[in-house]
């Protein structure tokens, strides 16, 4: 097993290093590039531009951008002696033995173009919230699709069972944005009220959330702070399980009445076993084996796919992050964001396998 | 899931304490959108203590849904039981009783073994695991006591150095050793009847006369009572002390293992023996009974077996014949040979079927 996860950890560089140069090319054409915000600016002359330009490296081939971005170049260095660091050995090992602290390679993201802060830093900040957005709706989606499709599979075309079908399908139809906005509109519109309609924290009685004076103010009052948090969880969460517990209810339904109507499951009965040691340990580890590479390769769109609903509901977490840095056309925060989505579904797609292992011991690898 | 039958007219009276199983008149329908199937109907039998009885018929006979029914492992609906069935085990009666209590039942008192050893085991736990579930839900034992159990279980089953394999999956292991494992479970808590659904089917030819040697040794050593389910003859003349014959969901004739096999009254059991290929019999055209075993939606009118029967005449078409003593109080026989009808028919019937029997001048001597 660790042989087969460091194989498969081994497999992943030539895959990821793939993604950096799709995720640089894709950038490259779009069009505008990291000028184009300034068309609109009539101040901005031709020599702004060419000196922003030169600020950036943007003057340089672009190879040696993708090499500088990536930590293969040394930008101090001209000719050939760019690819040697500081130490004199290659730029593109690590930092201790390169001296090269610059690019993907040694954990360097770049500079904000539009807020000049380290691309890092931001992605950092916006990671938590993403965290305890995401964290909270797999939970949510895990226990609810789980319990939904298993009560629907045990009392198959009960009435549970037809109305967990008719919220599959509109569940599973219901466009992100449209939801959200719905939801907003009908619990904190002028009618009911009864919910925010979009942030982390009441702004009005604490620090903006992430800041410094936040920690403070969560030191002093936990436990309003956290219930503060946990209340602008509500509607962000539900938006985003929905489409999630809709397809996965229906999958654990199918998976699971195919497990109940095995014959290790009359075995189980004829044993003398409860109903619920039946259903819970005999038949859901068997249902849960299609599920769990479903669900392992679903949990990184949550962590990167937020992105509708961190905007709708202004969650400032790395979804909002991307559509900011789209918008700025702030490309290193970009190609970070991007990067990291790649690199978590990779890492999302191994673990599913590993986790399928565990609870499958036919499969050995 | 599985819920007690609705009506309760009054019970017979329980049977004698040596009688371990007594099945009175069961009936199983299955509902279906065209209306009710009934898969078992109206089966009788009973089994002593530490006895033997073999369940033969064809595919689609009910036999394994009459053990389903005894073990209360249909679920309710879509099948259906009867409300005149009575099924009395261990001196209480088992159809009536709330399903918690039938739970403590099964699997302590009354273990089954399934025909697919192959798929009867959950792939994803350990057998030791799937053995000791069992013991420590029944016997009540600590973890550490079942594990024991399990082995020992595995022991007596004679599976090599258990204590190792206690630790394997199912898939790890062989058909036949999975069909040991099974027995061991089913053995584990030393239950009064085990219930054997065909359990050689699925295995080869020298692991069933394994499993079968098995089978007989833990009877003997635990003194439980067998209910063997088999299309196979030669299983039941190895095995057990009384048959039932079941046809289309009846019984059609049932008596010891040497009256049934040696001297059988009933057309199909006739038939039964007279399709088994034998050394003797070589060379010529091994005899089969025509046609297949009738669809429960579609039965014949009067008598199940007639559109098959060699011996069958116009009465046989028009009215069903009862199930009739043709000697002791337990031997009995459906067909019309054996009501005051079919008197005259009777003795040329079972001289045909001796003729059947008899190649090159020998009968065959059935094993007994």
């Amino acid at each position: 097993m660790t042989k087969y996860i460091i194989r498969r950890m081994i497999q992943a560089i030539p895959v990821l290093f793939g993604i950096t140069i799709v995720v640089y090319g894709i950038l490259l054409a779009a069009p505008g590039g990291p000028t184009a915000k300034f068309n609109q600016n009539p101040r901005i002359t031709e020599e702004i531009k060419e000196k922003f330009k030169k600020a950036w490296g943007l003057d340089q081939p672009i190879p040696v951008q993708y090499c500088r971005w990536m930590g293969f170049c040394n930008p101090e260095n001209v000719g050939l002696q760019v690819f040697i660091g500081e130490t004199g050995w290659p730029n593109f090992l690590p930092t201790p033995i390169s001296g090269a602290t610059n690019g993907v390679l040694h954990g360097d993201f770049g500079f904000s173009i539009s807020s000049g802060e380290l691309v890092n830093t931001r992605i950092v900040r916006a990671a938590l919230p993403t965290l305890i957005l995401a964290g909270v709706a797999l939970f949510v989606w895990l226990v609810v699709a789980i319990l939904m499709g298993v009560y629907a599979a045990i009392h198959r075309y009960s009435l549970f069972d037809q109305a967990a079908t008719v919220f599959a399908y509109v569940g599973f139809a219901m466009p992100t944005f449209w939801l959200g906005i719905m939801l907003i509109f009908l619990f904190s519109g002028p009618g009911l009220n009864i919910l925010p309609a979009g942030g982390m924290t009441e702004t009005r009685l604490s620090p903006p959330f992430g800041s410094d004076e936040y920690w403070v103010y969560f030191g002093q009052k936990p436990l309003e702070a956290l219930s503060d948090v946990g209340w602008h969880l509500i509607l962000p969460v539900f938006t985003l399980v929905v489409v999630n517990i809709a397809g996965d209810s229906r999958f654990v339904r199918a998976s699971m009445l195919e497990a109940l109507n095995q014959d290790y499951v009359r075995t189980a009965k004829a044993k003398g076993l409860p109903g619920r040691t039946v259903t819970f340990k005999h038949a859901l580890r068997n249902a849960m084996l299609p599920v769990v590479t479903n669900i392992g390769l679903e949990i990184p769109f949550l962590f990167t796919g937020a992105i509708v609903t961190e905007t709708i509901f202004s969650w400032p977490g790395i979804g909002r992050l991307t559509i900011a840095a789209t918008n700025q056309f702030d490309y290193p925060v970009l190609m970070g964001v991007l990067l990291i989505s790649a690199t978590l579904v990779v890492l999302a797609n191994l673990l599913a396998d590993v986790a399928y292992a565990v609870i499958d011991p036919r499969i050995k690898f | 899931m599985t819920e007690t039958i609705s009506a309760t007219p009054p019970l017979g009276a329980p049977p004698d304490r040596d009688t371990l199983l007594e099945v009175r008149d069961l009936r199983t329908y299955f509902r279906v959108l065209d209306g009710t199937v009934p898969a078992v109907d109206g089966v009788s039998f009973s089994v002593g203590r530490g006895k033997t009885i073999g369940i033969v018929g064809e595919s689609g006979s009910g036999k394994s849904v009459t053990a389903l029914t005894i073990m209360r492992l249909l679920d309710i609906p879509p099948a259906e039981i009867g409300a005149e069935s009575e099924v009395w085990f261990d001196g209480r009666e088992i159809l009536r009783i709330p399903l918690n209590v039938m739970r403590k039942v099964r699997g302590k008192d009354m273990a089954m073994i399934f025909q697919e050893p192959l798929t009867s085991l959950n792939p994803v736990f350990t057998i030791g695991e799937q053995i000791a579930e069992q013991v420590r839900l029944h016997l009540k034992t600590s973890g550490r006591e079942a594990t024991d159990r399990s082995i020992e279980a595995l022991r007596l089953v004679g599976i090599p150095s258990p204590e190792s394999r206690i630790k394997q999956f199912p898939h790890e292991m062989s058909g036949g050793m999975r069909q040991r494992v099974m027995i061991a479970m089913a053995l584990s808590c030393e239950p009064k009847l085990i219930i054997a659904d065909e359990p050689t089917t699925a295995l080869d030819v020298t692991i069933q006369a394994q499993i079968l040697e098995l089978l007989k040794a833990i009877q003997q050593r635990t003194g439980s009572a067998l209910m063997l389910i088999t299309h196979d003859l030669g299983v039941v003349a190895e095995m057990v002390d009384h048959v039932v014959v079941m046809y289309a969901g009846q019984v059609v004739e049932q008596g010891t293992v040497e009256e049934v096999l040696l001297d059988p009254r009933a057309p199909y059991t006739m038939g039964l023996l007279e399709s088994i290929p034998s050394v003797e019999k070589r060379g010529g055209r091994l005899s089969v009974i025509k046609g297949v075993v009738p669809s429960p939606f579609n039965l014949p009118p009067a008598c199940r077996f007639e559109p098959r029967c060699p011996y069958a005449w116009d009465l046989c078409h028009e009215e069903a014949p009862p199930l009739s003593r043709v000697g002791s109080a337990d031997r009995l026989a459906r067909c019309h040979l054996h009501t005051s009808a079919g008197d005259s028919r009777r003795g040329a019937a079972l001289q045909q079927h001796i003729d059947a029997m008899r190649v090159g001048g020998t009968i065959r001597d059935a094993p007994a």
